[in-house]
């Protein structure tokens, strides 16, 4: 945790938004973001994550509580703020008529930057995310991942110390994931960021926390570590090799152990539920054991629990079952 | 966390996102279809009206003044366009709804800013073009026909002409800064329109200062003789309602969500 206040980067307190009278976006959202984390921000369609990142920026009035970027309340006039922020929205809209240039150098100029700052920027950043050879084609035309790619140039202009990215890898094909995941994992080292995705696998992948919004409240902020820590570590997968006769016999044996509360064998994949108090590794230890008596050979094993998946699902699932309690927060019940 | 090193600050031009947006907006207008229509509409019947009348001169005889000539172009330039320049500066910034906060509003600049920019970008293109076409159409009028106007006497009508347009363009850009839809921004800046020339002819109906008296009166305001003081407090009220509405706007504008 920050030492102090102003260390934090992004600080929310019961931030919460109405849609006039209708629809509770967001409830009483407290969080602080210090500097280097990278926050992923997961929840369902409607959950209250864009709402939240637009709090952040600026483009919504809270109904009640604040947002701080940078220890300063954030406001729709706070250019400086903004300045200091790189921003990419779910499906980003661009201006008719525009060419990667043109456009981000409007962009450039919106952030207040003088031509012989803006104009080498803009060209290594074109550069960079390899839009040369269309450069000079109207931004209209563009596919997803050439959309996307322009984005990205667009929110590292002003070269932001917190990048704000609301889905980034939304619609985009496994090559131009996997690139948009290496460029935030190289961001990572000297920015903050907050990323917004539906996959949770990307999530795990490049973040070091987590927020989890559920009808527009925060369940659970604090790190990735803890959050998979939270969720129930007794469900384990095994890929097996070996001849079916061995593999049978040895998912009998592994069924006559008493760690052991389930284990179901499917084709050659075996599922195995632990007991709540079980030590994993000896109940593990004596299954492979076993495995290795029946001369069955392992291909892999995995723990089917730490994903962050099955952690969010967990999480939700939990917030869900608890009712009317809600009303309190989660530690008060 | 590591320690992130120092960056040497990059001088930041506070007022360049103002002009992005004023030169940007003033591109995007120019090249729109309303504007050329506009301008090209204007441009024709001003043209078609002038040889008309040039044409009754050299074939009938009749004597045509330039100060009725011009004061009769001004005021169907100002009432022909009123339908253009509703639509022109109503749907300015509702129109963009979808790109505003993903491409401007979340960059480095204040709402404040974006809403001088558009403001004053309208301004400049609709009263450009207001401007070019009347001086045009005054240099016509004083080539083809009786020249009985003056230098002071029309830049006084043109200014006083000009200043109830400007009220128009900041009535039409602070509606549209209100609105989430174009269409609706433009139905009620007719319904303020309507009602505004209503206002105003009702409470000034005994004065020299409404607007109604002052284009009945633009041929003697043109050949110079016109009340200074009148025309001076219908120019005052006009830039004060016009003032009021943009402030309105602007404050409206940076309060509601994007």
């Amino acid at each position: 945790m920050a030492d102090t206040k102003s260390d934090l980067v992004v600080e929310t307190f019961k931030l919460t938004k109405i849609y006039r009278n209708r629809l509770i976006a967001l409830n009483d959202v407290t969080l602080r973001l210090e500097p280097g984390c990278v926050l992923g921000l997961l929840g369902a369609n409607g959950a209250g994550k864009t709402t939240l990142l637009r709090l952040i920026i600026g483009l919504h009035r809270s109904t009640a509580g604040w947002a701080k970027v940078f220890g300063k309340t954030m406001t729709a006039n706070s250019a400086d703020l903004r300045r200091r922020i790189g921003y990419i929205p779910t499906n980003p809209q661009f201006p008719r008529g525009m060419t990667p240039i043109s456009y981000l150098d409007y962009m450039a100029r919106l952030f207040g930057l003088p031509a012989d700052v803006r104009k080498p920027r803009l060209a290594s950043l074109i550069r960079a995310v390899d839009l040369l050879g269309a450069s000079g084609h109207a931004i209209d035309g563009f596919s997803n991942g050439m959309t996307a790619r322009l984005a990205v140039a667009t929110s590292l202009i002003n070269e932001p110390d917190l990048l704000i990215w609301d889905e980034p890898t939304h619609g985009l094909d496994p090559e131009a994931r996997r690139s948009m995941l290496d460029l935030i994992k190289t961001l990572a080292r000297e920015k903050t960021l907050i990323v917004s995705s539906h996959n949770l696998s990307d999530i795990d992948e490049v973040c070091n926390h987590a927020a989890v919004l559920s009808h527009g409240q925060l369940i659970y902020c604090g790190s990735l570590q803890d959050l998979k820590g939270r969720m129930r570590r007794n469900h384990f997968e095994m890929d097996l090799e070996g001849e079916q006769k061995g593999v049978a016999k040895a998912t009998a044996a592994i069924r006559a152990l008493a760690d052991f509360k389930l284990v179901n064998l499917r084709q050659r994949r075996l599922e195995l539920y632990l007991h709540e108090e079980t030590v994993n590794t000896a109940a593990l230890a004596a299954a492979l054991n076993i495995l290795t008596e029946n001369k069955v050979a392992l291909v892999s094993l995995r723990s089917v629990g730490q994903q962050t998946e099955q952690a969010f699902l967990d999480l939700v699932e939990k917030e869900e079952s608890r009712g009317f309690a809600r009303i309190y927060t989660a530690d008060a019940a | 966390m590591e320690a992130t090193a120092e960056k040497k600050p990059v001088p930041v031009n506070r007022w360049l996102p103002y002009w992005a947006v004023f030169q940007y907006d003033v591109h995007q207008t120019l090249r729109s279809w309303v504007y050329r229509v506009w301008v090209l509409a204007v441009l024709l019947a001003t043209v078609g009206f002038l040889l008309y009348r040039f044409g009754l001169t050299q074939e009938a005889g009749v004597v045509q003044q330039a100060s009725k000539l011009f004061s009769y172009l001004l005021q169907g330039t100002v009432l022909g366009s009123i339908a253009f320049v509703v639509v022109l500066t109503g749907s300015c910034i509702s129109s963009e709804r979808g790109t505003l906060a993903d491409s401007v509003l979340s960059r480095g600049i204040s709402r404040y800013q974006y809403f001088l920019g558009k403001w004053h970008a309208r301004l400049a293109t609709v009263l450009g073009a207001y401007l070019s076409l009347s001086v045009a159409a005054l240099i016509g009028s004083l080539v083809l026909v009786h020249a009985d106007v003056t230098l002071d006497g029309s830049l006084v009508a043109l200014a006083t002409v000009g200043g109830l347009l400007a009220a128009v363009v900041t009535a039409g850009v602070a509606v549209s800064a209100m609105s989430n839809s174009s269409l609706l921004s433009v139905a009620s800046l007719w319904a303020v329109l309507y009602g505004g020339g209503f206002a105003a002819s009702w409470f000034l109906r005994n004065s020299d200062a409404s607007p109604g008296h002052v284009l009945e009166r633009l041929p003697n305001i043109l050949c110079g003789y016109y009340d200074l003081q009148s025309l001076a407090t219908l120019m005052a009220w006009s830039a004060a309602l016009a003032l009021t509405v943009a402030i309105v706007g602007m404050v409206f504008f940076s309060r509601r969500d994007v």
